[in-house]
């Protein structure tokens, strides 16, 4: 009964799509360097993180005023605001850039994120538990003399709405950072990177 | 001779429970939610959000086709329970579902013309897939984090910019997007946002104050001896600069749902379809008492029933053209097969599988609020304290009945 409703070429033909289904199924990994460009979508990744930081860093430490001093002046960041339609955590940006320029040897930080710890601390070591001499000495912090800020923008375009396959969408980003002196209020040094791709998307799939 | 015959008979036999095991699995498909949906459901409007939370605890619990709904339901339970926090987990999972559910099946598009509407993956109507982003913005302005509901009001945007018949009447969400922008100081957009909410809802009262605030900040005189006009007290005595403001999100009462219609036409034609109705009950709502001496409190609704009712109309011309086509294929389909005994266990089948797809976002009130008033120094200090950072100039409450 089997042989009279399943021809020979049916069996073969359910054999073939069985094992090109199969054959989609295994699990792959694959290991990339960060310093890989890599994009899946139109959307912001690691790799656009990576080439923005590398031009800002470079941008500040070899313009005034940073160019011109030697003495490793004190910064401090100030977040870079996100008013993208992404939710990208802009923290890793000012994380890298932070560590870039320590690395570079041009400025020093202070370390904000970790104000409330170090207070805690101070505090721990004068509630009488630390000896007198190992004490850490209050007022002795050293107040920034420039502040980091910054900004990320995007504007996304759609393709508009007409007869076709795939659906392509125009995406661009802007990152602007300044530097601010904290004493007139000046801004010293200003730069933005920018990266515009497009991607098309099918819009029928299996 | 013999053997051609008996191999007809088995063929026949065959082609039978091939029929059988279609018939089976296709009615098995039709019009069934997951039990613990519904189970999630009844438990919330029975005010056991715990229950309601538990019984969706797994997305695995819910078919993969109802996926969208099980991330709908589920945020927004633990809106309403106060887990702001799990709620903005769930709802991003929603909108990134949505974005993968645009690329068509090709194979369950295929599928769904021979069998029910049912077999494909539920995308959501297109102001469901705004409301996702409205909730989404709700949570992050009570967890404080302005700068991610601003990221959600400009996807809620593209919604608008998308979908504008189906997702225009929803004044709730633009008034939303508006202060998203109003909230991180972008005056600019909060200012066209406002502008756009009041030519939508023919009058600009309820935002007269707002338009007038920022035309000012914005050097738009003109447009601020426009708008004054439309202010509720134009000669209140004019008062000291407010400390804050409070923003209430009142939801009341229940989101109408789908419920299936027929038409049968001879022989065994089906032809199926789904409305929004109401669910009748009455919900009086909590009272919000205004804050003493406040005389300039402003309201902003969405009845969500309409902008759902809107959103389904804009499908409607889609949704015959599929139907029809279906009921065409069925019956090519029923006509071509030879065999009368396994004829009419197909347009059986046929029959019983021309469900309409029902699928909705069940636990949406019937209207969004969302109720603003200034907070001026003195005894309202203290009305105005909320879960919010008590630094902070806005306090937001999400409030349902």
């Amino acid at each position: 009964m089997f042989r009279n409703v399943f021809s020979k070429s049916m069996f073969f033909i359910f054999l073939t799509v069985l094992v090109a289904s199969l054959a989609g199924c295994r699990a792959t990994t694959r290991d990339y360097s960060p310093d890989d460009v890599v994009h899946y979508d139109e959307g912001y990744d690691f790799s656009d993180k990576n080439a923005i930081v590398d031009y800002l860093v470079s941008s500040l430490v070899s313009k005034p005023p940073l160019v011109s001093r030697y003495d490793r002046p004190v910064m401090i960041v100030y977040g870079v605001a996100n008013r993208t339609s992404e939710h990208i955590e802009t923290s890793g940006i000012t994380d890298d850039i932070r560590m870039k320029i320590l690395q570079s040897g041009k400025a020093r930080f202070v370390n904000k994120v970790q104000r409330d710890n170090i207070a805690e601390e101070t505090a721990y070591q004068y509630g009488g538990n630390v000896s007198p001499e190992t004490r850490l000495q209050r007022a002795r912090q050293i107040g920034a003399e420039y502040m980091l800020s910054g900004t990320l923008r995007s504007i996304k375009k759609k393709q508009p709405k007409q007869v076709r396959l795939k659906k392509k969408t125009l995406q661009y980003y802007s990152l602007t950072l300044e530097l601010t002196d904290l004493q007139s209020g000046l801004i010293e040094w200003t730069d933005n990177a920018e990266i515009v791709r497009e991607s098309s998307k099918p819009f029928i799939g299996w | 001779m013999t053997r051609s015959s008996g191999t007809n008979r088995q063929h026949r036999i065959f082609v039978r429970w091939i029929c059988f095991l279609l018939m089976g699995a296709g009615l098995a498909l039709c019009g069934c939610t997951s039990s613990n949906l519904t189970l999630a459901r009844n438990a919330f409007y029975s005010g056991d959000v715990v229950m309601a939370s538990q019984a969706l605890d797994e997305p695995e619990k819910v078919g993969s086709r109802d996926r969208l709904l099980y991330f709908m339901e589920k945020g927004t339970i633990l809106h309403y329970g106060g887990d702001y926090e799990g709620s903005a987990a769930i709802f991003l999972q929603a909108a990134a579902l949505i974005t993968e559910q645009e690329v068509i099946s090709a194979t369950r598009q295929a599928a769904s013309m021979v069998t029910t509407e049912w077999l494909t993956k539920y995308k959501g109507e297109y102001v469901e897939r705004l409301f996702v982003h409205t909730f989404q913005m709700m949570n992050y302005l009570l967890l404080g984090k302005h700068e991610s509901a601003l990221v959600e009001a400009k996807q809620a945007l593209e919604v608008y910019d998308t979908y504008p018949e189906a997702c225009d009447g929803d004044y709730f969400t633009r008034a939303l997007i508006a202060h998203c922008f109003e909230a991180l100081d972008e005056i600019n957009g909060a200012y066209i946002e406002y502008k756009k909410l009041a030519e939508l809802m023919g009058n600009p009262a309820p935002v007269a104050d707002k338009l007038c605030q920022l035309a000012n900040r914005l050097g738009f005189y003109d447009e601020v001896e426009h708008f004054s006009q439309f202010l509720p007290d134009k000669n209140e005595e004019k008062r000291e600069r407010p400390i804050g403001e409070r923003l209430i999100f009142l939801s009341r009462g229940r989101a109408p749902v789908k419920i299936p219609h027929d038409i049968i036409l001879p022989e065994s034609i089906r032809f199926s379809f789904s409305t929004y109705e109401n669910r009748g009950g009455y919900f009086p709502g909590p009272e919000i008492p205004p804050l003493p001496g406040i005389g300039t409190r402003t309201r902003v609704t969405t009845d969500v029933g309409k902008v759902l009712r809107a959103s389904l109309d804009q499908r409607l011309a889609r949704i015959i053209a599929k139907e029809t086509a279906r009921v065409v294929a069925k019956e090519a389909i029923a006509n071509n097969i030879n065999d009368s005994g396994v004829e009419s266990l197909v347009r059986i089948a046929f029959f019983l599988m021309e469900v309409p797809d029902t699928r909705c976002w069940e636990t949406l009130p019937g209207t969004l609020t969302l109720i603003r008033e200034p907070v001026f120094p003195g005894d309202n200090e203290q009305a105005a304290d909320g879960p919010d950072n008590p630094d902070r100039f806005y306090r937001y409450f999400s409030i349902r009945n």
